[in-house]
């Protein structure tokens, strides 16, 4: 598809606006984009955060030319795009690529219906480990940039909420975070601190051919 | 419950079909009652069929392994239950449930499969609802995290409430409060707080709707995001959907 073309995605871009027009679809590379729900302008959640293993643009693939969620950037990187009017062509001729997109757009809600919960039920410390892991994987790296502000508005907490975590992490070893760096330090032991839901979402991703596939 | 006095046509997604497509599909729909608690699927298990409201409303309510869970999305006549099947997901990773009784007809999988991987507007409708039910779902994500139970509360019943043909809703706290995944408690106070303020009438477990106007500017916005956004995807209806 020489359709794609390269774009490099600053932090903090926004993508879409929910309710806009969206003129292109993304496939990440090196980069990471968080899929936001607002609920009004202090209030937001992280439904959906995506990498390698998936595609920006999920309302383009079921044929709807806006998106219900901010798209921003989250970690800064490289991606493929191409334009809305050109993947809606490809989408038409290539049965495959609509079946597997449509496959993505199931994983997005279910990571989405996981994410619901589980915001609601765990401990603020499982879910921070849980977004740390989850960001780990689409970074690709156990080192990867990161705000406390973003990620209190990801996980749909304060700041000082987070900061408290994290320092709780840091002093376990789990991770360390200096000047927007984030390094997870121990692996397995920030899976011990994760609720399952980081299993869980892991293992809808790998459940079928298409999966984590770049 | 008698399934006699329905057509395929009191759900709205059938409704809008080509007449050549509703006929095609027609041969396939089966009558089913939908009556309350019945669960249509369970989490992780696979789905034998897709189900079409006609009536009544059918939540779903996702299920961590410690047992708790909440409904991230209702569905009534305006849409389907079971888009896993044909979006590629071999099982579901939600529950639903009846939790207003009412009426269907379900679809065996593999027929509404071929008929959706087949294309055309049966596709485009389903892949419309798709996309309507996600913004439903990321929509009461945000919502439960961020605002008053009373909110919520009211989010609720509107969203519940446009899918019902009367301003009675029959349901238990304890249920209520597993919907917004929330403690009894919550669900007590914040329906006390509407039911003071006139808005909603609880007895014995039947909630009215009093004074809808008011309970719609109570609300947060999230129940206008959703709306408007079923509005836009989905087919209009001249029938019980719209208020």
């Amino acid at each position: 598809m020489s359709a794609l073309t390269r774009v490099d995605l600053p932090l903090g871009q926004v993508l879409y606006h929910p309710g806009a027009t969206s003129r292109h679809v993304y496939f990440p590379g090196s980069c990471m984009v968080s899929l936001v729900a607002v609920a009004d302008r202090s209030s937001a959640l992280e439904v959906g955060l995506v990498g390698r293993e998936g595609m920006v643009g999920i309302p383009l693939a079921l044929g709807i030319p806006t998106s219900p969620v901010r798209a921003m950037v989250q970690g800064a990187g490289s991606a493929m795009r191409m334009t809305a009017v050109r993947f809606a062509r490809e989408l038409k001729r290539n049965r495959p690529l609509l079946r597997a997109l449509h496959r993505c757009a199931y994983i997005a809600m279910a990571t989405a219906m996981q994410t619901a919960v589980c915001n609601k039920a765990h401990t603020l410390e499982a879910r921070l480990a849980r977004w740390l892991l989850m960001a780990g994987d689409r970074a690709a790296s156990d080192t990867f940039r990161c705000t406390q502000e973003s990620i209190a508005l990801m996980i749909g907490v304060r700041r000082v909420g987070v900061t408290n975590a994290a320092s709780g992490l840091q002093r376990r070893k789990l991770i360390r975070y200096s000047r927007g760096a984030m390094q997870i330090l121990d692996r397995p032991g920030l899976l011990a601190v994760s609720c399952s839901c980081y299993e869980v979402i892991r293992t809808l991703e790998r459940i079928d051919g298409m999966g984590l596939a770049a | 419950m008698s399934t006699a006095s329905q057509t395929p046509k009191d759900n709205r997604l059938l409704a809008a079909l080509p007449e050549q497509d509703y006929r095609a599909l027609l041969p396939f729909l089966e009558p089913v009652a939908l009556p309350l608690a019945m669960a249509l699927y369970e989490s992780g298990g696979v789905q034998g069929y897709v189900y079409f409201p006609t009536s009544g409303i059918v939540s779903l309510l996702y299920v961590l392994e410690n047992g708790s869970s909440a409904e991230i999305a209702v569905t009534g006549c305006e849409g389907l239950v079971g888009i896993a099947l044909f979006m590629g997901g071999e099982t579901t990773p939600s529950r639903a449930v009846v939790q207003s009784a009412g009426r269907g007809y379900r679809i065996k999988a593999a027929a509404l499969k071929e008929k959706f991987e087949a294309g055309g507007a049966l596709q485009y409708l389903l892949l419309r609802f798709t996309q309507a039910l996600i913004t439903q779902m990321t929509q009461t994500a945000v919502c439960n995290r961020h605002h008053a139970v009373d909110q919520q509360l009211c989010r609720w019943l509107l969203l519940s409430l446009d899918r019902l043909p009367a301003n009675d809703l029959v349901m238990t706290q304890e249920l209520i409060a597993n919907m917004l995944g929330v403690r009894r408690e919550g669900v007590t106070e914040a329906a006390g707080k509407l039911q003071a303020a006139g808005l909603i009438k609880y007895s014995r477990g039947k909630i009215t709707v009093l004074d809808r106007p008011r309970l719609a500017a109570r609300v947060c916005e999230c129940y206008a995001v959703v709306k408007q956004e079923y509005d836009r995807l989905l087919p209009a209806d001249s029938q019980s959907f719209a208020h």
